[in-house]
């Protein structure tokens, strides 16, 4: 095939054969006779698409109204009384220094996702592949974090956080300090399922082969890097996204440790506040502009990388 | 061949390897232990031991053995309410999230032109954050219902059922991708010959389809089951934080140890540690019960 | 204004941070000193530079321009800092025990006093405190002052002057009075709103009353402020908690909470909706005549884009309810005013050296009897406070109802209501209320749903609250 610069009708055929035979069972039987059942099969498709779509879409529509017509007409379409153009997005922005929410949450996220990679991978090695009592306990330990549900221990973290805060921390820049210890907590939260996962995956690594490379002359870190860390590369990107979904969307953690002051906690908690304004300052218009913009990014991102996404959950899934 | 031979006469020396490996303990796991213990075991610790006192601050601290326990399950307390809730929450969607996804993965591994389009579609509601997702539902909710001079609050089951549509909208997808995957790695064979057999299509799904897709159920199930009972931010964000009647455990939880009159957060830590017990105790049950399916099948 | 009840953030804040102050406190004494810093360029005596703790964010710029006016005219430093909103509690509880803690800050009343005694110094001698026009609102304790009020704020019920007029001069009208002047009981004010309900469409309003808000967390209009006139009918004017509430005057509470509801354009359906600012709006575009709130609403009123009522007919009412008591003693309801108080009482450290508590008498002297009278009443825009400030000599605001609020305070015959709901147990008698008057409005109205749901869960909420109160410790 790849010596020809054109396939030939024989090889196109060829191809299509196999690509028929080694179709999943359904799609190699579908019937091209019932198109009745065909047709009913996308109605319903369709209709359960709009279903996913409308909530979204119904917020987008509010976002340009006038904020006192929100609550009471929501299913209103735009007309020349309530439509306010994009001041809702502005003052959205404005008032909950939404780019700063962002960052934060960008930085969170990213720098965390980064590290618990890097060091359950390297935990997960060390513990699957040195076989001592405490190891074990370890990988359990491990294990047995993942069912601690976060209420158990929200009030215990506040204590321990806050002996990590000196008592002069500057009170326009100390956010940026608390913010570098969440990421560190969030290493501790995510180091239970990570190293899991990639417990499970280093099992299925021959011990043989590093065997071979230690043979070759590399010490113990080349061994992991060179040869564990890119055999790692699929189930990496589970561990990745399941990370990513679980920290760029959390709240109740954030608002604990990061408190509420606007520009300096993520993006979750900047919601929250701007529903939770004090003595009448809820702006029903921003507020619903702040939930669009805070949707776009997942959105775009999720366009680019859904492949991987639907494969890093599926594979995920497999294993736990 | 020469590689095998090395190979071989390193096997006796195999636990050498381990040990060489041993010293590498700082780099490669004390990072990540130091994190662990400190933010995740050390206030697990810390949580036991304050659910039987009475505290405010982590220095103030009076021991008073059982008796938060008392007063969270006493009759007064809102826990059983919240518990009742948060049971019938998880039996509920449990079975209309499975089902669903179940046929709609079914729908989707039919052979239809774009199916990946709308496998894509119907997984995206699971990326959006709860609280964002509790808003978007109560403008949806309160809206539709203010047609009928209703909103959420005015009954219980309003509150409840939102809850449950809203979870549904958000965890159908994901299940269904997982579903499709499952159904997906049944082997063409097994299919083929229940076809030959003169099976219904019907037939096949129930009594081919199902079984062989038994682990992705369990797991299905089993993350529906833990996400129904630690669901915290969408209850939140539709049903509100002052109103006790649609609270579920984990809302319940944290409105008692921050609404604590006196400030005393014991009780609701008491409640929280009973929470630990109740989410352990279901994981232990699935896991026990899967490896049984797993060693049956 | 009453402290939002951001208990969850300010608690977990007060968690993290208690720590660090329960291991200082237990190693630092009582006096922590601080550096006598002489500032450059003054020859009077200078005092030492000392923080202050202010509560309220909206006016942190304004008090950078006001210590830098200190500053040039005495020479002496004020560092003030700014607590985040709903945090007051938790940052001065984590500020107290360190080297920066304020000379100057603020308790929320008698109960903030409870629980910051040992930190309050005796004002009594203070210029300030002798400033006040009525000594009975400052914080007591055995005929000593410890806390002074800087500012008052009033609420009652806001109306429309514009549409009132205009309906006084309705030919068909059934009420026989001429003018809000002679509106001065529930009975009269409740036929008048009746009325001005029947005739809205000849007004060309929706409806009497504003949009009663009823939506998660923002009933406080209905769980504090007009809780306040019960509570006050029951007691008279306390400043500690009580142990007990039986709700006397419940039924007058429900009148005027029916008024409200049923008087209104609003479906009832939409309340459990609605937020305050909406509630407002529909008052500042002119779509009704009444709307209940404080002196503090007035720049929301005159902010909301398409408002049409003008500044010159917002005026202010009290909140008739009926009341033939005020505890043991007979009231006669004609000679109400608006309730009128504060949550904000300057208090000076009496754990720092005498030369910083001086500093800190100086600074509040000089900003509210000296030079810096200028700034507490000036506007936001202009760099000033607008605060209805209780002391002699002392201009009012500019806002409208500001200015009627002083105007009621000076009435003659008329006396305002204190405000009693800072004896409130805490949050949740308030959260039981607001959760029973929702399911009240939602379920009908019922007069089962009224006893059960309302009276009932916060009389029992309320003597559940303040034993808990009783036995827990008060926190240093």
């Amino acid at each position: 095939m790849e010596t020809q610069n054109k396939p030939t009708p024989y090889a196109r055929e060829f191809e299509v054969q196999k690509r028929r035979r080694d179709a999943p069972f359904f799609e190699k039987h579908a019937h091209a006779g019932k198109t009745i059942v065909k047709v009913l099969d996308y109605v319903i498709l369709c209709l359960l698409t709009l279903t996913t779509f409308y909530p979204i879409l119904l917020v987008i529509l509010n976002s340009f109204k006038n904020r006192y017509t929100i609550s009471k007409k929501p299913f209103d379409w735009l007309n020349s009384s309530n439509f306010v153009g994009w001041s809702n997005y502005a003052k959205g922005i404005n008032q909950s220094k939404f780019w700063n929410a962002f960052a934060n949450s960008v930085y969170i996220t990213v720098v965390s996702v980064i590290l618990i990679l890097l060091l359950s991978a390297m935990a997960a090695w060390y513990l699957t592949r040195v076989k001592t009592w405490w190891t074990k306990t370890l990988y359990y330990l491990f294990v047995f974090s993942m069912i601690i549900p976060f209420q158990m221990v929200m009030l215990p973290l506040t204590g321990v956080f806050g002996w990590l805060m000196p008592s002069d921390l500057p009170s326009d820049t100390g956010y940026l300090y608390k913010i570098f210890i969440t990421v560190l907590v969030y290493i501790g939260y995510g180091a239970g399922l990570s190293t899991f996962i990639f417990s499970g995956f280093i099992q299925g690594i021959p011990k043989e082969v590093e065997e071979a490379a230690m043979i070759d002359g590399c010490n113990t870190p080349q061994v992991f890097f060179r040869i564990d860390l890119p055999l790692l590369k699929p189930v990496t990107v589970t561990v990745a996204v399941l990370n990513v979904m679980w920290i760029w969307n959390d709240f109740l953690l954030p608002y604990l440790l990061l408190g509420t002051r606007a520009g300096e906690t993520t993006l979750p908690v900047a919601i929250q506040i701007a529903n939770q304004g004090g003595y009448g300052d809820i702006n029903m218009g921003a507020f619903m502009a702040m939930i669009v913009l805070s949707i776009l990014p997942v959105i775009i991102f999720y366009i680019i990388g859904q492949k991987y996404i639907i494969k890093g959950v599926t594979a995920g899934a497999v294993k736990g | 061949m020469e590689q095998s031979i090395i190979l071989r006469s390193l096997k006796g020396e195999k636990r050498e390897m381990a040990k060489y490996y041993k010293k590498w303990f700082p780099l490669f796991v004390l990072p990540l232990l130091i994190c662990f213990a400190f933010f995740v075991i050390l206030p697990f610790g810390m949580g036991f031991f304050f659910s039987f006192t009475k505290y405010k601050t982590i220095a103030d601290c009076t021991w008073t053995g059982w008796t938060n326990y008392a007063l969270a399950f006493s009759g007064d307390s809102t826990f059983w309410h919240a518990f009742g809730m948060t049971v019938a929450f998880v039996i509920v969607t449990m079975l209309i999230i499975n089902v669903c996804a179940y046929l709609l993965a079914l729908l989707l591994t039919k052979g239809l032109k774009g199916t990946s389009f709308f496998r894509a579609i119907f997984f995206m509601p699971n990326l959006i954050g709860g609280i964002v997702l509790g808003y978007i539902w109560n403008l949806l909710l309160n809206g539709i219902l203010l047609q009928f001079d209703q909103n959420l609050t005015s009954k219980v089951s309003y509150g409840f059922w939102g809850l449950v549509l809203l979870t549904c909208w958000q965890q159908i997808g994901y299940m269904m991708v997982i579903y499709i995957a499952a159904i997906n790695g049944v082997p063409n064979e097994v299919l083929e010959s229940a076809k030959i057999d003169g099976a219904s299509r019907f037939k096949t799904t129930t009594h081919v389809l199902l079984p062989m897709t038994l682990p992705a159920i369990t797991i299905c199930s089993f993350m529906t089951l833990t996400n129904g009972f630690k669901l915290y931010d969408q209850n939140l964000a539709l049903n509100g934080r002052t109103s006790p009647d649609n609270m579920l455990l984990a809302l319940d939880i944290y409105s008692t140890m921050f609404n604590a009159g006196d400030g005393n957060m014991g009780p609701g830590q008491a409640k929280a540690v009973v929470f630990f017990f109740m989410v352990a105790l279901i994981s232990y049950a699935q896991v026990s019960l899967s490896k049984k399916g797993e060693t049956e099948a | 204004m009453q402290k939002r009840s951001f208990a969850c953030v300010a608690l977990a804040a007060f968690a993290a941070a208690a720590l660090v102050g329960c291991q200082k406190t237990a190693t630092s004494g009582s006096s922590v000193t601080s550096g006598s810093t002489a500032t450059s360029t003054s020859t009077a005596a200078t005092l030492p530079t000392i923080r202050y703790l202010n509560f309220k964010p909206e006016i942190a710029d304004a008090y950078a321009g006001i210590a830098e006016a200190y500053k040039k005219e005495t020479g002496n430093t004020v560092i003030v800092d700014t607590a985040a909103s709903g945090t007051y509690e938790a940052t001065l509880k984590a500020k107290m025990p360190t080297k920066e803690a304020p000379a100057l800050f603020q308790i929320n009343g008698p109960v903030g006093y409870a629980n910051w005694k040992e930190y309050c110094a005796d004002l009594t001698d203070s210029d300030f405190y002798k400033a006040l026009t009525d000594k009975t609102l400052a914080v007591t304790d055995a005929g000593k002052a410890y806390g002074v009020p800087y500012t008052v704020e009033g609420y009652g019920i806001i109306y429309n002057n514009a549409i009132l007029t205009k309906y006084f001069a309705l030919a068909n009208k059934a009420v026989s009075d001429t003018s809000m002047a002679t509106i001065n009981t529930f009975a009269k004010l409740k036929a008048l709103a009746d009325d001005v309900q029947a005739k809205a469409a000849t007004l060309g309003i929706d409806g009497a009353f504003a949009g009663t808000s009823l939506k998660d967390g923002e009933q406080w209009r209905w769980q504090t402020h007009l809780f306040n006139m019960p509570i006050y009918g029951e007691y008279g004017k306390v400043s500690s908690v009580q142990d007990n509430f039986t709700f006397k005057y419940a039924a007058q509470y429900k009148n005027v909470f029916d008024m409200y509801v049923n008087d209104s354009g609003d479906k009832k359906a939409t309340l459990a909706t609605l937020d305050v600012n909406a509630s407002m709006a529909e008052f500042a575009m002119g779509q009704c005549a009444f709307v209940q709130n404080g002196n503090w609403a007035a720049s929301q009123i005159l902010k909301v884009e398409g408002e049409t009522v003008k500044s010159d007919d917002i005026k202010f009412m009290p909140i008739y309810s009926g009341l033939d008591h005020a505890g043991a003693a007979a009231y006669d309801e004609t000679k109400q005013g608006l309730c009128v108080g504060t949550e904000n009482f300057l208090s000076v450290n009496k754990k720092l050296t005498a030369d910083e508590q001086k500093a800190a008498i100086a600074f509040a002297n000089w900003l509210y009897t000296g030079n810096g009278k200028s700034y507490v009443t000036k506007s936001v825009t202009d760099g000033g406070l607008s605060f209805i400030a209780p002391f002699k000599d002392m201009a009012s605001p500019s806002d409208p109802l500001s200015k009627e609020v002083m105007n009621w305070m000076s009435k003659d015959g008329v006396t305002s209501v204190p405000w009693d709901f800072a004896t409130i147990p805490s949050e949740n008698v308030k959260n039981t209320l607001g959760a029973g008057l929702l399911a009240y409005v939602n379920g009908s109205m019922t007069d089962a749903l009224w006893k059960s749901g309302v009276v009932d869960a916060t009389t029992a909420k309320w003597t559940s609250e303040a034993a808990l109160l009783k036995t827990s410790s008060v926190a240093a």
